[in-house]
């Protein structure tokens, strides 16, 4: 797992004006690497988290895979990269609300290999939904879960591909101090375990702190706070 | 758990609005309606027709002049008609060349409403000797010929009421009834059939408007090789009294005037189509547009475009399926219903068989559903411009 940006900008127009979500950032991720990025609401963390996770084209730049630029590979395989070598938790509700839990987290299965890999999933899904804190909630339908609880399922999600780099949008962003710290051991253990690579936004200054390396986002630029 | 795949997942879609899904459901099931109920009336009776004109077992059938209509209307459609003309033009025919083998029919009509004669009905008096219009089926039925004041009825007669058969009062004289003739298929399976031997008698009590030395009818078969189109054109040409129908234009009259209906029919169903198309297309557009954020989310998750697409299709193909459905059944119900309740439907023969119902149906069923493919196929095309992120946060693509 090895992931290169480079001098990667992510412009967006407002009429005549141009707005720089993200400006000339070059970045490498290596494998196993626990990354935290800091930085105030709009600075561009979560455009940039987007733009490694193939769901946001840069205007200006480059995304490396292991070699591959992302962005120039048709839509099927960047959609298979999507699927298959990432995990998104999204800092907004994303889970489908006509399908429970463990139908929102066995989606991505779904979109990978089709019908017949469900069953074998059902109890990784099950399982990940137990490590997420809602093991019990497994036929609950998103508006019957609270905010957290939909913000756990969703997690469970990120990882039944088994992806190798997980991009977290502020992934404990409405969750108590005790399912927080919960939740970052969890993290810790598949990225120390599973070697899962982690990209994570935070505003809590102290998780950033406990990461291997920390990032700043200001103004669509990037800077490096702690570590290389 | 319970099965989980796309097709699931679409059904579950399709759950969401129920009342929006419903009224969709519900226009395609009209149209489909409409659709198969005008197939099943033209077919019938454009079937019916060729199925009667073909059992007639003639090439060509001589009339008298301006009588081809009432001809039809006794021979397809089970009307009572009185037309005659002189015996004498049997010999002519019979002269000219390339006729094979004649016969002849005299139809009279009983009168409603006289003491003890039997209701409306055309009375038809076969010549026995020659005939090879009647004969087989009598055959089969008694399996000899009539004698004097006997007479046989059609299978769909007023007389056969499967309460064993009496005698009846025609024109005055008493007949007895043989049996009932098998179906045939023509419009002559509502008419009393007797030998020609009692038109003297009946011509004596003179109850009928019928003169001495008259007939209503000549059935003709042309000899191999002669084409029938020829030969009757000669037989115009040769006797003015007397017009031709050849086998192929029997019922022209009727199917032109169904021609037209049909071309109405057809543009009424086209627009309606397109109505529903378009109805589809907002509807669908509506769902595309609520689920757009739901559609990026899966996009992110790794969706491939076709997923989505396939997602779509699968909840716009089960939509157009229950309507048409119900479509297919409605209208097949209100055929079968309203069949009686439309004169050239009530006296045609046949009806559809499970065949003709199953080829409208799935004609129905095929149009139904592709009505509601095209409408969603715009909307559904939109997500393959969509940047997940965009979608996501909210803005529209
Ligand atoms: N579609 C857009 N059009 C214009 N500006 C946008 C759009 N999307 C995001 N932005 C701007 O880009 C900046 C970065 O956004 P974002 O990456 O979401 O910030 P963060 O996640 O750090 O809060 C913000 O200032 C935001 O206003
Ligand atoms: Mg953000």
């Amino acid at each position: 797992m090895h992931i290169v940006l480079s001098d990667v900008t992510k412009s967006y127009f407002i009429g005549k004006d141009r707005f720089d979500a993200v400006r000339n950032v070059s970045l490498e991720i290596d494998s196993r690497e626990f990354i935290s990025i800091v930085g105030h609401s709009g600075s561009g963390k979560t455009t940039l988290l987007s733009i490694i996770g193939g769901i946001a084209r840069p205007t200006s730049g480059t995304v490396l895979y292991e070699g591959k630029d992302i962005y120039s590979l048709d839509k099927d395989r960047l959609s298979e990269y999507r699927c298959e070598k990432t995990g998104f938790i999204f800092q907004f509700a994303s889970l489908l609300p006509n399908l429970t839990s463990e139908e929102n987290v066995l989606l991505p299965v779904l979109f990978k290999t089709g019908n017949r890999a469900i069953a074998a999933a059902e109890k990784k899904a099950a399982e990940l939904l137990h490590m997420a804190g809602v093991g019990d909630k497994l036929n609950a339908y998103p508006s019957q879960l609270s905010g957290g609880q939909q913000r756990r399922v969703a997690i469970a999600r990120a990882f039944i591909n088994d992806p190798e780099v997980v991009l977290a949008d502020e992934p404990t962003g409405d969750l108590d101090e005790a399912t927080e710290a919960e939740i970052m051991r969890f993290f810790k253990r598949m990225n120390e375990e599973a070697g899962t690579t982690f990209i994570m936004v935070t505003h809590n200054s102290g998780l950033a702190r406990d990461t291997g390396r920390q990032l700043k986002m200001d103004n669509g630029s990037i800077s490096v706070v702690q570590g290389i | 758990m319970k099965k989980f795949n796309l097709v699931t997942l679409a059904t579950k879609n399709i759950r969401r609005k129920k009342f929006r899904t419903g009224i969709l459901v519900f226009s395609i099931s009209l149209i489909v309606s409409v659709l198969v109920f005008g197939l099943s009336f033209i077919i019938n009776v454009s079937s019916g027709i060729e199925r009667a004109s073909a059992r007639l077992g003639a090439d060509l059938i001589v009339v008298p002049v301006g009588a081809r209509s009432y001809a039809e209307e006794v021979l397809l459609e089970s009307k009572s008609k009185s037309f005659y003309m002189n015996k004498n033009i049997i010999n002519r025919v019979k002269k000219i060349e390339g006729v094979d083998v004649i016969t002849f029919h005299t139809y009279l009509t009983t009168i409603q409403g006289v003491c003890c004669d039997v209701p409306e009905a055309t009375v038809v008096a076969f010549n026995q000797e020659s005939d090879f219009i009647i004969m087989p089926w009598l055959e089969k039925a008694i399996g000899r010929k009539l004698e004097k004041n006997e007479a046989i009825v059609g299978h769909e007669s007023f007389l056969n009421i499967g309460l064993g058969l009496m005698d009846a009062m025609l024109f005055g004289t008493r007949f007895k009834i043989m049996g009932a003739l098998d179906k045939t298929g023509t419009g002559l399976d509502n008419a009393i059939f007797t030998s020609d031997e009692n038109v003297e008698e009946i011509l004596q009590k003179g109850r009928s408007q019928l003169k001495p030395d008259e007939i209503s009818i000549i059935f003709v078969k042309v000899k191999e090789g002669y084409d029938p189109y020829i030969v009757g054109r000669i037989i115009e040409g040769d006797i003015i009294e007397a017009d031709v129908v050849t086998r192929s234009d029997i019922g022209k009259d009727i199917t032109g005037a169904l021609g037209d209906i049909n071309m109405i029919f057809s543009i009424t169903v086209f627009m309606a189509s397109i109505l529903s198309v378009l109805l589809a297309w907002a509807i669908f557009s509506a769902t595309v547009n609520e689920r757009l954020r739901e559609v990026g989310v899966m996009l992110a998750l790794g969706a491939k475009e076709s997923h989505v697409a396939k997602l779509f299709f699968i909840e716009v193909f089960f939509i157009g399926l229950m309507g048409s459905v119900c479509g297919v059944v409605f209208g097949t119900a209100l055929s079968l219903l309203l069949a009686k309740s439309f004169t050239i439907l009530k006296n045609l023969p046949g009806g559809l068989n499970a065949v003709d119902r199953a080829v409208i149906g799935a004609a129905g069923f095929v149009i139904g559903t592709g009505i509601c493919i095209l409408g969603a196929f715009s909307p559904v095309q939109r997500i393959k411009k969509l940047e997940p992120l965009a979608v996501i946060k909210g803005e529209l693509a």
